[in-house]
């Protein structure tokens, strides 16, 4: 495959559904989400790979949607904040942010919510280091982590606890 | 913003050595980006073709090959931090790996990307380094294989040609009576090394029969520590040998200032971690000190 | 409405329904789904896109600006000092800042002209072609070197590079020093701090049909914003609208560049009759914004044998780099502060503002407060080790109490909380036991240590300038309740307190509250900054809603056949007090009283009465209220590399009535992060004026493995009578005493003093080898 200048058709599950875009080949991810499709809980925080708001989930793992080219996710899953729950469906960990307190101006909040639902995915009861390892790459310059940190042993422990539907 | 440029993706390894042949120097190759959209974002590479690896299944693998462990160019970090053979054969470059960024960064970088571009505090370079391992590129005039230590040639510079792919990296597993360790000084966690230290030693007897010393951020590539090496070899595995080896340290770098650290620091840390590596690697071969 | 009144009902009240509970935030459905907005995610149809030129020089006057090439490239606009229709001014303490500069450049990074383009790359590219021919000038870099010359001028018209000087005098300090039985005088040095909100700063400005412009933007107050515009614009006031959507952290510094980018913004909208879109990208944020003002303080104690401080003399010096903006007010708040929360007789502080030709400085939450207060909480250390004292017993002794009077001879008569805080976190702690064993102990490679420091922040405006307060709370006829605030929400959840308050004042649930804030076309609050969000904001919500109440209450009586004393509304029903189950329901209550013509809207003014100020001698009057913290720092000193580890740290704090513990703690927590990494980490290095590190990728901010455990905290309700429900600000004050309580511990492991931050690995290194803790390699 091959493609330049004018643009590339870029096809991928986005949240569950398939999705069709032509975009230009210099696009990242991001720009993908962000400009052309609208999904503007992926955040531009630095476009460097260092401060983990433009985070989604590529196959199930956190990635760095300003380092990943347009193209390349073409034929793969991508999950936002969006397709994990909604305000009349929250998912466990959102649920556990809103109580824990573990947000506070929200812009990081999409990406710690991401992360930690790819975490749980694969770990269903991580230890404290853990977690603190899970979201190193993703800053809060509001609250210290330690309240998110709480809300996703939280969320692990209703999950456990068989309080998902 | 990117600059312009063709995306290509090849569906094989061959495909992708023929079109880097054609598209000649102008074309860089994409793995996890990492480090490559972080460039071209900053304006230092802008290259008019960019030719897409991350599909290539070929160059993703972590093998078995009885006494040595073969990692294909194209695997992520996250799954050498998660491989058991990694574990188990090279743990010291898991360990490296574990400290390397951040779980994002990981999922999509690779150890090809991490070796090819070439900055001087690649942290996978020190312990494959110590691990004598050998490189397997690939490119128009066929098959290659380059010792790690001849791979680098200067910051950001290897000796790959145009139009070469590395696809293999194969290491020598970790024997018995061996231990090895990596250190890596950082300002804060998941930052770039200020500097880095690998160390494997064998010994027997109570005397070092072998020691590989290798350093990250010190010189303009990561670099073995060969005057270190050579006041280990053959002493006794003592403190004392080790404190006054480690301190050979500052002869086998050539480090600069810059924003992460002053040319002194360096120095003097190099030493310490050297010294640290050494000693938890002398742990881990199950050496007792004299 | 009187304030003792309002006290004296809040004491009475045995307990509070929502005040005091860790109540969820009002906002924090929209921030776990990602359905918030923030400013860039108002990028409208036709926008066009603005980029900064930024100066390559740190000094040097503007010879000619050609945008020939620029203009070359397709749909382009270019903007400069020449297009400003009215007044090319954003200074906010002396009008000496040009939202863009017509004559000379003072700082490597300076706007000097803006781009316009439909689309980001061409804005882009296009910014790179704008040529800008400079006569270089030489440049003065150390506020030392800048305080003393007056050849290389930052500002030639002012004749000096000394934006602002300030002073106290109280007392006799001669006579002081010489009572004194031991005297210690350090120097001590602080970096710049960026505030690296993640959300960078950015304005999104749309012309309207009138000829005004309504601005989106990331700010702490629109006000100030829509006041700045208009004045830029040439504009009255009234044609300009202000709105704060979710703003991605502020810390002060989107106070401050707030109006600057509004004024961008607003600018190439009203140019172009188009919207324009404005959004900082990180290396702008980091090159181009304000930062916590770099210091050097000279700090001279002196104490009797027992322990009782004497006399201080203090010399302040910050760095304000180009321009002033807040650095008189932050100087003064430094100068005013630099006592400590300790009763010092005999002070003599001078504070001076120097211009030099780097980024300029601005608000960053505790204004100058952290600075002196590492000064002064290191000197303590130092003077008790000299008296052979303990830390804790040094600041036992001389702690502020009810009834002491503060450096500026100000009586504090109540609210002063803070030697109960010290006293319980000495004792939760072990504080003296460890602090003995760590310093016996000093073996190893890696050394442990406890260290306490203290703070305390003037809360609302300082020295008399009078602070009021402002909010119009509006009833639905469905029982809605509407909470309209200049106060902003910047993550530190005031609207989530405002909202709480309402509820309690009012008597219904919280959810039934909406707040309306950030925007100027509520009341003027004044800015959300000096911890004040919640504080002072909140009393024109307590007020405006009490007059509500009261009409309630009436149109109560009147349902329920009784006086309106006896009238109980709460949890959404109105009853009377001796028959519970005899009730109206809230909305029938609320149709009720609109049917019988009352009126059920009402402004809460509130204006704060201050006292005297002498700005000559720096004494009388310098805030309506402090609020206290203490913490303890546990920390681990690797001596091989110099590199510190904070492990734990314990907060006392002292702020009045705690409206909502979760958020408290959550804003506690922020804000040791942020002072760990001002004290360890976070380091801006120049050469030549030039920023070397303007990226996360090395400018480190603490991470979710560097932070410490944080202990909860305790509280000591100190109530402050003006405050709504007795509470005092909260969002500074742990950031406050956290660089010297972590400084305090290291010497505590180590036995070496650390006078300057950030102790990077490095410099603690050195520092240890000077000392001969170390031997080096
Ligand atoms: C936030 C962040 C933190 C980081 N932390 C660290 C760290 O702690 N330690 C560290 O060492 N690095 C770190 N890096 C750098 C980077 O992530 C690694 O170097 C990574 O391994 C690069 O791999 P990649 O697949 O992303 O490479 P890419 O960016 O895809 O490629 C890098 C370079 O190698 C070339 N290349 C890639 N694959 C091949 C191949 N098979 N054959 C020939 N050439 C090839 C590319 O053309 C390019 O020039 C960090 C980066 C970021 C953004
Ligand atoms: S935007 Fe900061 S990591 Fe992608
Ligand atoms: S809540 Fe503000 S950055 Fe995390």
């Amino acid at each position: 495959m091959r493609a330049g200048g004018g643009g590339i058709v870029v096809r991928f599950t986005l949240n569950g559904r398939e999705v069709e875009v032509t975009t230009r080949p210099n696009a990242t991810l991001l720009d993908l989400l962000r400009n052309e499709l609208k999904i503007l809980s992926v955040r531009r925080g630095c476009e460097t790979g260092e401060c983990g708001m433009c985070t989604v989930l590529v196959d199930g793992l956190p990635v760095r949607s300003c380092l990943m080219l347009a193209p390349q996710v073409d034929g793969r899953s991508v999950t936002t904040v969006e397709g994990v729950g909604d305000p009349e469906r929250l998912h466990p960990v959102q649920e556990a942010f809103v109580e824990a307190g573990a947000v506070q101006c929200g812009f990081c909040t999409p990406a710690m919510v991401l992360t930690a639902k790819a975490l749980l995915d694969r770990d269903p009861n991580p230890d404290e280091r853990t977690v603190r390892e899970a979201i190193l790459g993703v800053l809060c310059r509001c609250t210290g982590y330690a309240k998110i940190v709480r809300a996703v042993r939280l969320a692990a422990e209703r999950v456990a606890g068989g309080v998902r539907e | 913003m990117l600059p312009e440029f063709e995306y290509h993706r090849p569906a094989s390894l061959e495909e992708a050595v023929r079109l880097l042949s054609e598209l000649g120097p102008d074309a860089k190759v994409i793995a996890g980006g990492t480090d490559l959209v972080v460039k071209m974002r900053a304006g230092l590479v802008s290259p008019r073709h960019v030719v897409d690896l991350s599909r290539l299944t070929e160059i993703r693998f972590i093998r078995d090959g009885g006494d040595r462990l073969k990692i294909g160019a194209g695997t992520t970090l996250w799954e050498i931090e998660n491989s058991e053979d990694v574990a188990r054969g090279v743990p010291v470059l898991r360990e490296a790996v574990e400290e390397m960024a951040s779980w994002h960064v990981k999922t999509t970088a690779t150890i090809g990307g991490n070796l090819c571009n070439a900055s001087p505090a690649a942290d996978t370079a020190p312990p494959l380094m110590v691990h004598d391992a050998t490189l397997v590129v690939v490119g128009p005039e066929g098959r290659r294989e380059v010792p790690i230590g001849e791979f680098f040639t200067g910051p950001g510079q290897t000796v790959l040609g145009v139009g070469e792919i590395l696809v293999e990296v194969v290491v020598p597993k970790m024997r018995q009576g061996q231990g090895a360790a990596f250190e890596k000084l950082t300002v804060r966690e998941g930052a770039l090394s200020i500097a880095s230290a690998a160390a494997l030693v064998e010994i027997s007897g109570g005397r070092f029969v072998d020691a590989r010393v290798a350093l990250g951020a010190v010189a303009p590539t990561p670099i073995r520590a060969l005057k270190v090496e050579r006041a280990l070899k053959g002493r006794p595995a003592t403190r004392e040998v080790l404190r006054s080896a480690s301190r050979e340290a500052k002869a086998d770098i050539k480090p600069i200032t810059d924003v992460r650290g002053s040319r002194e620091y360096r120095e003097e840390m190099s030493v310490v971690l050297v010294r640290r590596a050494l000693e938890r690697a002398v742990e881990r071969a199950g050496g007792v000190w004299a | 409405m009187s304030s003792s009144s309002v006290l004296e009902e809040i004491r009475r009240a045995e307990e509070f329904l929502v005040v005091g509970k860790g109540v969820w935030r009002i906002d924090a459905l929209d921030k776990v789904t990602g359905r918030a907005r923030f400013t860039s995610d108002f990028v409208l149809k036709d926008a066009l896109h603005v980029r900064l030129v930024k100066s390559p020089i740190p000094h040097g006057r503007i010879i000619e600006i050609d945008a020939e090439r620029a203009l070359g490239l397709g749909p382009v606009r270019v903007f400069t000092a020449a297009d400003i229709p009215g007044e090319n001014q954003v200074g906010y303490a002396l009008p000496d800042q040009p939202l863009l500069p017509a004559d000379k450049v003072r700082y490597v990074g300076e706007p000097v002209a803006l781009v316009a383009a439909p689309d980001e790359d061409l804005a882009e590219k296009a910014a790179e072609l704008v040529e800008v021919r400079y006569e270089e000038l030489p440049a003065v870099f150390d506020p030392l070197e800048a305080m003393e010359r007056s050849d290389v001028l930052v500002h030639e018209d002012r004749g000096t590079n000394i934006a602002e000087m300030t002073r106290v005098r109280k007392g006799n300090v001669e006579r002081g020093f010489e009572e004194s039985d031991v005297v210690v005088e350090n120097t001590y040095r602080t970096g710049h701090q960026e505030h690296a909100p993640l959300e960078t700063e950015g304005a999104v400005a749309i012309p309207d049909t009138q000829g005004g412009v309504t601005v989106i933007a990331s700010i702490q107050y629109p006000h100030l914003c829509q006041r700045i515009t208009a004045r830029v614009l040439g504009l009255p006031h009234s044609m300009v609208r202000v709105i704060q959507p979710y703003v991605g952290g502020g810390f002060g510094g989107k106070d401050d560049m707030g109006p600057v980018v509004s004024a961008m913004a607003a600018l190439v909208a009203f140019k172009t009759g188009k919207p324009a879109v404005l959004v900082y990208s990180r290396r702008d944020s980091f090159t181009s914004t304000c930062k916590r003002d770099p210091s050097v303080v000279r700090y001279k104690t002196g104490a009797t044998r027992d322990g009782r401080l004497k006399a201080i003399e203090v010399q302040i010096i910050l760095d304000s780099g180009a321009y002033a903006n807040r650095g008189p007010y932050v100087l003064w708040r430094a100068t005013m502060h630099a006592g400590g929360p300790y009763e010092v007789p005999n002070a003599k502080v001078d504070g001076f503002l120097v211009y030099t030709n780097k980024v300029f400085e601005g608000s960053f939450r505790g204004f100058g407060n952290p600075q002196v207060q590492f000064a002064a909480e290191s000197q303590l250390d130092e003077l008790a080790e000299r008296l052979g004292m303990d830390p804790l017993e040094i600041r036992l002794k001389n702690l502020l109490r009810p009834g002491s009077r503060t450096i500026t001879d100000q009586l504090l008569e109540s609210s002063v909380g803070i030697y109960e805080a010290v006293k319980l976190l000495g004792e939760k702690t072990g504080f003296r036991a460890k602090w003995r064993e760590y310093r016996r102990e000093r073996a190893g490679r890696v050394r442990r240590g406890i260290g306490i420091a203290c703070g305390y922040h003037g809360i609302s405006t300082s020295r008399g300038v009078p602070d009021w307060s402002n909010a119009t709370v509006i009833l639905g006829r469905d029982g809605s309740v509407t909470v309209e605030t200049g106060i902003c929400e910047i993550g530190q959840g005031s609207w989530t307190a405002h909202a709480q308050i309402a509820a309690e004042v009012l008597g219904v649930p919280v959810e039934r509250v909406k707040v309306v804030g950030g925007t100027s076309d509520a009341p003027d609050t004044g800015a959300t900054h000096a911890s004040r969000g919640s504080s002072i904001g909140g009393i024109g919500v307590y007020v405006a809603a009490k007059r509500l109440r009261e009409r309630l209450a009436e149109a109560a009586a009147r349902l329920l056949e009784c006086d309106p004393s006896d009238v109980e509304i709460r949890e959404g029903r109105a009853f009377r007090r001796d028959s519970p189950d005899d009730y109206v329901e809230w909305e029938e209550l609320v149709q009720a009283a609109y049917s019988m013509g009352y009126e059920m809207s009402a402004t809460g003014y509130f204006f704060l009465p201050k006292g005297k100020f002498d700005m000559e001698r720096g004494l009388g009057y310098a805030y309506p209220a402090f609020s206290y913290i203490a913490n303890v720092a546990e920390v681990e000193v690797d001596l091989e590399t110099g590199k510190v580890r904070v492990v734990r740290v314990w907060p006392a704090l002292a702020a009045g009535r705690i409206l909502n513990p979760v958020l408290v703690e959550g804003q506690i927590e922020g804000a040791i992060a942020q002072g760990m990494g001002y004290a360890l980490t976070e380091e801006l290095k120049f050469e030549d004026g030039r920023m070397l590190n303007p990226n996360f990728t090395d400018y480190l901010i603490p991470t979710s493995l560097d932070v410490p455990e944080v202990e909860a905290p305790i509280y000591v309700e100190d109530l402050y009578e003006y405050g709504p429900f007795g509470a005092k600000g909260v969002g500074e004050m742990a950031l406050i005493p956290t660089p010297a309580a972590i400084m305090n511990a290291v010497k505590n492991a180590t036995g070496v003093r650390i006078t300057e931050i950030p102790a990077t690995p490095e410099k603690v290194y050195f520092h240890l080898k000077e000392a001969g803790v170390v031997a080096g390699e």
